[in-house]
């Protein structure tokens, strides 16, 4: 069987998803706003691995000054390079802490999306019947449950830890990206090629994995981007309205309590980083996103 | 058309039913005894039974879900567990303060990234102008709606105390509709609203700079530039043709930015359904938190269904079946 596919011609035996991915990645590096996004994103992640070694303090230990008071509100020092909190925490510690709960949350999500959507794209798509008419009814209602609101009552009810926000986001966001590959495995099912290595007795696996996935996998690229995205901003809005994993510390967080204990104007030191840091992250990951955008979209390219 | 149409509502109620039906078991499968919070205002047993059965918590979860949808058809959403009075009652006035923020603010900000949008998708491929918009307009996109809110309440009300930063203002002696028409009414709505502007303007500038790039390079477009008519004329006719896209995105957009304004409510302390429905999941009031997320995801499918509807009038090519 080994022999007889590498005997068979190319248009039979189609291409590894892998070399697809490859060449994919390689025309969104020829995007300079992508590669922008792509080197903000791999100094986070490097932050993020480090941030324990980098952390000056513990970020839930109050800091006391010599005379035994708390060090509240200090301003950035030698000592404390972005200051202290309300609460007497080392901005600096919490800020680099929170690194690694925004990666932890996107790379999740980007795993679990990438891979439900996927999955139910392809099936759905490719083989059409009962498959595709339970999964788009699925997802019929799934698009209609408003998306803030349903992690808000979700998490609250499930209670606030990070297991439980990357589960709602999973919920969330797989059906989107279901309904898009599934329209995108749709076109590929009728092309002629696909029909010429069915005459030729491929199997349907074959024909998933070396003629469908290598051609839709930019649509699954751009679409895990965006899942990441979306991701991120939820964990943060959800941290910020107060309903976030009180056991570690996130951006959405320190803004929330910098917001409601009533210190936005005077401790710029404790709101700007992590806002800072949220917007880059946010939009590094719109940048990769756009470059895959219009690679799925040949009429925006330049002609 | 019509057997269309029918079909699409029957589709749009079973839609509904399904979304309640989830929200009702996600609320009642909950450990949380939603009486506890009145225990510490000395409830006896005999009253927090009589309040369990006013608020139809007796029963087999079944009987509960029957009675619950039997209410909802006849558009009683129970009785709110804190504020003692109906759910309806609690919630009227306060679609009305969110629709004031979500209204003007999608207009403006889909106005906006339209206008935007056109000169950036008509401008050189590859200038100056494009690539600065669609830098700006992703970067813009990529902040957190929180964080603009954060960020307009520190310069705006904090420090340059142009604008207030909380609430809505004092409503003195005046009711029902003159209370919008004061000054400071709008003074207080300029905040929110700027920020829903903000949030919601990125996402159609890029979409309208997608349909422009696309229908510029068309035959039809050709023809008009051959015509001799000016270059403005020519964008206007390609902007024009991009709109589809634009509207049909819109109405969905509407009910998720209604839903996504519930952290700019938050900021800046904007008395509306989204504040409230983060307020009651905290106090537990469960059937008003259920009644919030009920008329959210109501918006999202009436807005979805407008938007099939609307764009089969727009789009001669697309037939009803």
């Amino acid at each position: 069987m080994k022999q007889a596919q590498t005997n068979a011609p190319a248009a039979i035996r189609g291409r590894s998803a892998w070399s697809a991915a490859w060449e994919s990645w390689r025309q969104v590096m020829q995007d300079s706003f992508a590669v922008v996004g792509v080197a903000i994103l791999l100094i986070f992640v490097v932050i993020a691995l480090t941030a324990p070694y980098l952390a000056p303090f513990d970020p839930f230990k109050a800091m006391m000054t010599e005379t035994g008071r708390l060090a509240r509100l200090r301003p950035p020092s030698g000592e404390h390079l972005l200051g202290t909190t309300a609460f007497g925490n080392d901005v600096l510690s919490q800020f680099l802490h929170g690194f690694r709960v925004a990666l932890l949350v996107g790379l999740v999500a980007a795993i679990a999306v990438g891979f439900i959507s996927t999955l139910f794209g392809v099936l759905s798509g490719y083989f059409g019947g009962w498959v595709d008419d339970v999964l788009m009814r699925i997802t019929d209602v799934a698009l209609s449950i408003p998306t803030l609101p349903f992690s808000i009552v979700a998490v609250a009810l499930l209670g606030p830890s990070i297991e439980n926000i990357i589960l709602v986001i999973t919920v969330l966001f797989w059906r989107n990206g279901a309904r898009i590959i599934r329209s995108a495995v749709l076109t590929e099912r009728e092309r002629v090629y696909v029909k010429w290595a069915r005459a030729a007795g491929a199997s349907h696996f074959h024909i998933i994995m070396r003629h469908i996935l290598p051609n839709i996998i930019r649509v699954v690229f751009l679409w895990v981007t965006m899942s990441v995205a979306f991701a991120v901003l939820t964990e943060a809005s959800l941290s910020f309205l107060g309903l976030g994993d009180p056991t570690v510390i996130s951006w959405g967080q320190m803004l929330n309590t910098a917001f409601s204990s009533g210190n936005l104007r005077t401790a710029w030191w404790w709101v700007v980083p992590p806002s800072v840091a949220l917007v880059m992250l946010v939009s590094a990951l719109y940048l990769i996103g756009r470059a895959y955008e219009e690679q799925t979209n040949p009429r925006l390219r330049r002609r | 058309m019509r057997a269309y149409i029918i079909r699409r509502l029957a589709q749009s109620v079973l839609v509904v039913w399904a979304v309640t039906t989830i929200m009702f078991f996600m609320f009642r499968v909950m450990p949380a005894d939603p009486t506890a919070i009145l225990l510490e205002r000395g409830l006896t047993d005999e009253a927090r039974q009589a309040l369990l059965e006013q608020w139809g918590l007796t029963g087999s979860l079944w009987d509960q879900y029957v009675a619950y949808l039997a209410n909802l058809l006849t558009g009683d959403f129970g009785s709110s567990f804190l504020y003692r009075k109906p759910v309806w009652e609690v919630l009227t006035p306060l679609i009305i303060n969110t629709l004031w923020i979500a209204v003007p603010g999608l207009l403006l900000g889909a106005a906006l990234g339209a206008a935007i949008g056109t000169a950036v998708g008509w401008a050189k491929r590859g200038g100056k102008l494009e690539r600065s918009g669609i830098f700006l307009a992703t970067i813009i996109r990529g902040v957190p709606n929180f964080v603009i809110g954060i960020a307009l309440l520190t310069i705006f009300s904090s420090t340059l105390g142009w604008f207030p930063g909380f609430g809505m203002g004092d409503p003195g002696e005046t009711t029902g509709f003159a209370r919008y028409m004061t000054l400071d009414f709008l003074h207080h709505l300029a905040l929110p609203l700027i920020a829903v502007i903000i949030y919601f303007m990125p996402e159609n500038l890029l979409l309208m700079r997608s349909g422009v790039v696309e229908n510029r390079t068309e035959d039809y477009i050709e023809l008009v530039r051959a015509k001799g008519v000016p270059q403005r004329r020519v964008a206007w006719h390609a902007a024009r043709n991009s709109m589809l896209p634009l509207i049909t995105w819109l109405f969905p957009a509407l009910a998720e930015t209604i839903a996504g304004i519930v952290v700019i409510e938050i900021v800046f302390s904007w008395p509306g359904v989204g504040r409230e429905l983060v307020l009651a999941v905290t106090r537990q009031d469960y059937p008003v938190a259920q009644a919030a997320f009920f008329l959210l995801a109501v918006m999202i499918v009436i807005a979805n269904l407008a938007a099939d509807l609307v764009y089969g009038k727009l789009d001669p090519r697309v037939v009803y079946k």
